[in-house]
Order: structure tokens, then C-alpha cells, then sequence
């Protein structure tokens, strides 16, 4: 279990302003489905669900289980202007390999939410005892894309006209992959 | 490492409580977190062994600046709970090693620009566990007469 006692968390932005960091709990149906709704198309590309409907939402507030999906939302006031989860696998060749998805929203990038994000994320990995962090970004991100370089993902592959949007137009997919520092005790033949 | 504004030693080690330079410029870093190792990050973002012009001499004093550096955020890391950010600092002192602690060449420009980005990344998780926002140089180009930054804060 990833110790939480870190939240909630302040953040000050790059603007001198203030967020707020926690975990999702069910409470935060609606405002994280008005965050989802809001985003462009391209950003929802990668959900199963149609996370304009509010019931999906409420269906995953219902059944949050942090072993499998952590998400941590990022609120000025009431309002959630970013998430960031990690996935899991308890079990399976990939268990050491936390996926993470990071969404802001338009009216709050530039400001240091995703980094705030990322370097979150990069913790609990490390709490989580994981091999890698993954993310996987439509390459036309290019803010996400160089973001998460900086903290330390490295590009491990482009797979060209690999993904689709909800309108049907195919996307090259970057993978990007971060080494915890778990990874050299681990390594062997 | 003296500030190059106000002469002020920032590392907690350090000696005198000066914080207006000889010109009567106010410190910039002054009532900063973190303050000698934002000081002293600059001091090397801004040194002269970036510039063309630079020599084996402002390498190594390069090298030899990034060193304390590290020493000092390994001091600070000791109290805290941060494995990410010492995984950083291993990487940081593992690429100043490969920069061969002033051998010339474009490698090893390379690994001391790396160096001081890890360096840099351990200061921002610093910052972050105290809620403050990332240190970012540019802020403090104009102290240090600097003609560009080559980054900034994109996400």
C-alpha cells in the first residue's frame, strides 16, 4: 500500500497561485466529470468509457481501489483543473510498471501543474517500489511530451499512425518510459 | 562559494550575513528556499564554461563548483523522504564523474550539463515537498548579465 499521509498537498504556480493535490475519493464525481467534459476531444482519446456521461464517472468514483488506479486531482477551490493517475497491475509480467495519464486543463497549462504532477507521480512510483513509470502521448502534445523528458522520461518508441481519436483520425503514439531507482537492484540473468 | 551578488556565503556552512553586494544591489536569493543551492545552481547555469570562449580553467572551476553543489544537496537530502530525488542526486554525481572532472571536450561539456539538470530536478522536488513553485534561473538571468535561457517551464 502507497503510504498518502503527503495529502492533501499545496502547490504554488509558476503565477503565484495556489492548488491543491489529493487523492480522488467518490465525493468528487461531479467536479472531475465537469473537468473531463470540458477537455478537448483529442485529450479523451485514450478512454475506454465516454467520460462525457456522468454516470461513467460516477461508476468509477464508486469503485476506486488505489491498489489498481491512483488518481490524484488538482483543485483551485471546488474546481478540478488537472488529474494524474497511476495504474497497476497487482499481478502479471507488468506489475513493476506503473502507467500514468495526466490531463490538465486548457485555461490551467504553463503553470506548473503537470510537473507538480509528474514529480508526484515519480514519488509514489518509488513508494510503490515500481521498475517504470510509463506514459503514453499523442505526439502532437508536444508541452507533455517535453515535460515529461524534463523530469526524466525518455522516449522508448514511436508507433506511427497507431492510435485514433474520437473522430477517427489516426495519431502517432510516443512511449516514454521512466528507470525508479528499484530497477538496477532487480536487474539480472 | 560566495554569491557573485552580495559576497554572501548562502551555503548553511557558510560565513558572512551580508546581504547587500558592494554595488548596493539586494541579494536576489535573499529570503529564498533553499538559498545556497539555488545560488549555487546558478552560479554554474551562468558560468562561463558554456560561453565559446571558455577554457579547461573555467571547466574545471565548473567541475569543481557542480562538486560542493552536490555535497550540499546531499546534506539537505539526509532529512528528507524523497527517493526520487536521491535517485537524481546518484545520477548527478555519476554524470560529473563521466565529465572527468575537467577534461576538455564537447563529452564533457555534455555530462556537466547533465549533472546540473539532475541537480536542478532534486532542487525542484526540494522545493515542491515545501509547496513552493520550481526554481527556475531565468528568474535571475539579469543578475548574471545572461544573454538567454535555454529552457522554461512549458506544462
Amino acid at each position: 500500500m502507497i503510504p498518502l499521509d503527503r495529502y492533501p498537498k499545496d502547490i504554488t504556480l509558476r503565477d503565484g497561485t495556489h492548488a491543491v493535490l489529493r487523492p480522488m475519493i467518490p465525493g468528487d464525481a461531479e467536479c472531475l466529470w465537469n473537468f473531463l467534459r470540458r477537455l478537448p476531444e483529442i485529450d479523451k482519446s485514450h478512454f475506454h468509457e465516454d467520460v462525457d456521461r456522468l454516470e461513467t464517472v460516477e461508476g468509477w468514483a464508486k469503485s476506486l481501489d488505489y491498489e489498481s488506479a491512483l488518481p490524484i486531482l488538482a483543485f483551485r477551490g471546488d474546481r478540478v483543473v488537472g488529474t494524474v493517475t497511476l495504474h497497476r497491475n497487482r499481478t502479471g509480467w507488468k506489475q513493476r510498471v506503473g502507467v500514468v495519464r495526466i490531463l490538465i486543463a486548457p485555461d490551467h497549462r504553463h503553470l506548473g501543474i503537470g510537473t507538480a504532477m509528474i514529480r508526484e507521480m515519480r514519488h509514489l512510483g518509488e513508494k510503490a517500489a515500481l521498475n517504470y513509470l510509463l506514459a503514453e502521448v499523442i505526439e502532437e502534445q508536444q508541452s507533455a511530451v517535453r515535460a515529461l523528458e524534463r523530469m526524466g522520461f525518455e522516449k522508448a518508441a514511436v508507433y506511427r499512425n497507431f492510435v485514433n481519436d474520437r473522430g477517427g483520425h489516426l495519431h502517432n503514439l510516443v512511449v516514454l518510459l521512466h528507470p525508479m531507482s528499484g530497477l538496477e537492484k532487480e536487474m539480472y540473468f | 562559494m560566495n554569491c557573485p551578488i552580495c559576497g554572501w556565503e548562502h551555503f548553511p556552512a557558510g560565513g558572512g550575513r551580508r546581504t547587500i553586494s558592494a554595488k548596493g544591489e539586494a541579494c536576489p536569493y535573499r529570503g529564498t528556499a533553499y538559498t545556497g543551492l539555488r545560488a549555487g545552481h546558478d552560479q554554474i547555469y551562468f558560468g562561463r564554461w558554456r560561453r565559446m570562449d571558455a577554457t579547461s580553467i573555467d571547466l574545471r572551476r565548473a567541475c569543481h563548483q557542480m562538486e560542493r553543489l552536490l555535497r550540499e544537496i546531499a546534506g539537505v537530502l539526509e532529512t528528507e523522504d524523497l527517493p526520487a530525488a536521491r535517485s537524481d542526486l546518484g545520477k548527478a554525481a555519476e554524470a560529473l564523474r563521466a565529465a572527468g572532472q575537467g577534461e576538455e571536450g564537447p563529452e564533457a561539456l555534455r555530462y556537466l550539463d547533465h549533472a546540473l539538470s539532475y541537480a536542478h530536478r532534486v532542487i525542484g522536488d526540494l522545493l515542491h515537498e515545501k509547496g513552493l513553485p520550481p526554481h527556475s534561473p531565468g528568474d535571475f538571468a539579469g543578475w548574471y548579465d545572461a544573454a538567454e535561457v535555454p529552457f522554461r517551464e512549458d506544462w
